[in-house]
């Protein structure tokens, strides 16, 4: 425990300064909702970039350009509901460590953590009720089966690889001009906080890490790298929903994510949006290779 | 049992074995616990939905989901696949 609450201190510089960040860029995102659209038209502008559609470079992607669009918004919408409950689990775990004796040092900075979530959940459950919907997550929770450290380990690289991913996502369309302006808005806004996040996320998961590392079994770290390849898969699954696929007309939407996760265009994406983040996680051990569904 | 079952049925056990670590020496078996057992664990699960909505052909409806519903191919089949 002393070890952890060490390496926790050690991060007090990091988090300090992201702490006087989150202050001087503290938002009401009541303010920005006041002024989006009642509606969106779907096939008239870009909700999505189209290089990151799931079916882009696919056989399956539109030839006409009106489908291509239609696509990519629920592709958008399927995006911020990824989004919704990666962050409502988030939150969760965030709401469970906040006061913990070891974990005190970091406190103030769990409430901007929740608060910023929460915020971008505000903006992501608005877009997909107003324009579209919320498509389902197919996540059952289950009850924890491991001890705490090895929790704690997991939550944090779990919150990294999904915000790695999806904040990858954000960067590209945040920039994209071809993109309605609220797609860019939204992308851009999740970013500007996810910077932070993602700072604190790669120090934390850091200190668990070099913290427990010399004391779990070899048999524990095969255990650990195998769960976090798997998660790489299951949060990359989930990009290539069929409800989307359904929505926009597809008579197999499931053969449809089926062949589009195969195909060799979408495996190529999945590697080049994952790379740094997979950077991050064999430069500290924490995976000895790259998982075979982003390699 | 309908040929149809039978095929899905089938199409579970590959997609499980494809996926299950460390196996009893007798091998994968209807009644294995794959949760309980640690084979899968519960980041298999919403793949293990989506390959089961495609074989079927229906959505499942995730809201109404227990831990208990992938106890074990059997359990599985039971509650996906029959009533198809």
């Amino acid at each position: 425990m002393t070890a952890l609450r060490e390496a926790i201190a050690a991060m007090s510089g990091t988090v300090d300064r992201l702490n006087e960040l989150s202050r001087e860029k503290y938002t009401n995102p009541y303010e920005a909702l006041a002024t989006w659209p009642d509606s969106l038209d779907a096939t008239a502008d870009w909700f999505t970039s189209p290089e990151l559609s799931t079916l882009y470079g696919t056989p399956y992607w539109p030839e006409d350009e009106a489908r291509q669009r239609e696509l990519c918004f629920h592709e958008s919408a399927n995006f911020f509901s990824l989004n919704i409950h990666g962050e409502k689990a988030l939150m969760q775990g965030l709401a469970t460590r906040l006061y913990r004796p070891d974990l005190a040092d970091i406190a103030d900075y769990l409430h901007h953590f929740l608060d910023e979530e929460n915020k971008h959940s505000v903006y992501f459950g608005t877009y997909c009720r107003r324009y579209a919907r919320v498509y389902r997550s197919r996540h059952v929770p289950f009850p924890g089966g491991t001890d705490r450290a090895v929790e704690d380990l997991l939550f944090f690289a779990k919150v990294l690889i999904f915000e790695e991913i999806a904040d990858r996502h954000n960067v590209l369309q945040a920039r994209d001009d071809r993109l309605h302006p609220l797609a860019r808005f939204i992308n851009e806004a999740h970013h500007a906080d996810e910077s932070r996040h993602l700072v604190f996320n790669r120090a934390i998961v850091r200190a668990f890490w070099d913290t427990y590392v010399p004391e779990w079994t070899g048999e524990r770290l095969t255990e650990i790298r195998k769960y976090l390849n798997q998660f790489f898969t299951t949060t990359w699954r989930e990009y290539y929903n069929p409800d989307v696929y359904a929505d926009c007309g597809y008579d197999d939407p499931w053969d449809v994510a089926e062949a589009a996760w195969q195909a060799p265009a979408q495996r190529e994406h999945r590697r080049q949006v994952s790379a740094k983040c997979l950077r991050f996680f064999t430069s500290t051990g924490l995976l000895l290779e790259e998982p075979a569904d982003v390699r | 049992m309908s040929a149809e079952l039978t095929a899905e049925l089938a199409s579970l056990r590959e997609w499980v074995a494809d996926r299950a670590k460390d196996l009893p020496p007798q091998g994968l078996t209807d009644d294995l616990p794959l949760l309980e057992g640690r084979h899968l664990t519960s980041l298999h699960i919403p793949e293990l939905i989506q390959f089961l909505e495609r074989i079927s052909r229906r959505p499942i409806d995730v809201e109404n989901l227990r831990p208990g519903d992938f106890r074990d191919i059997r359990t599985i089949a039971e509650r996906f696949l029959e009533a198809s």
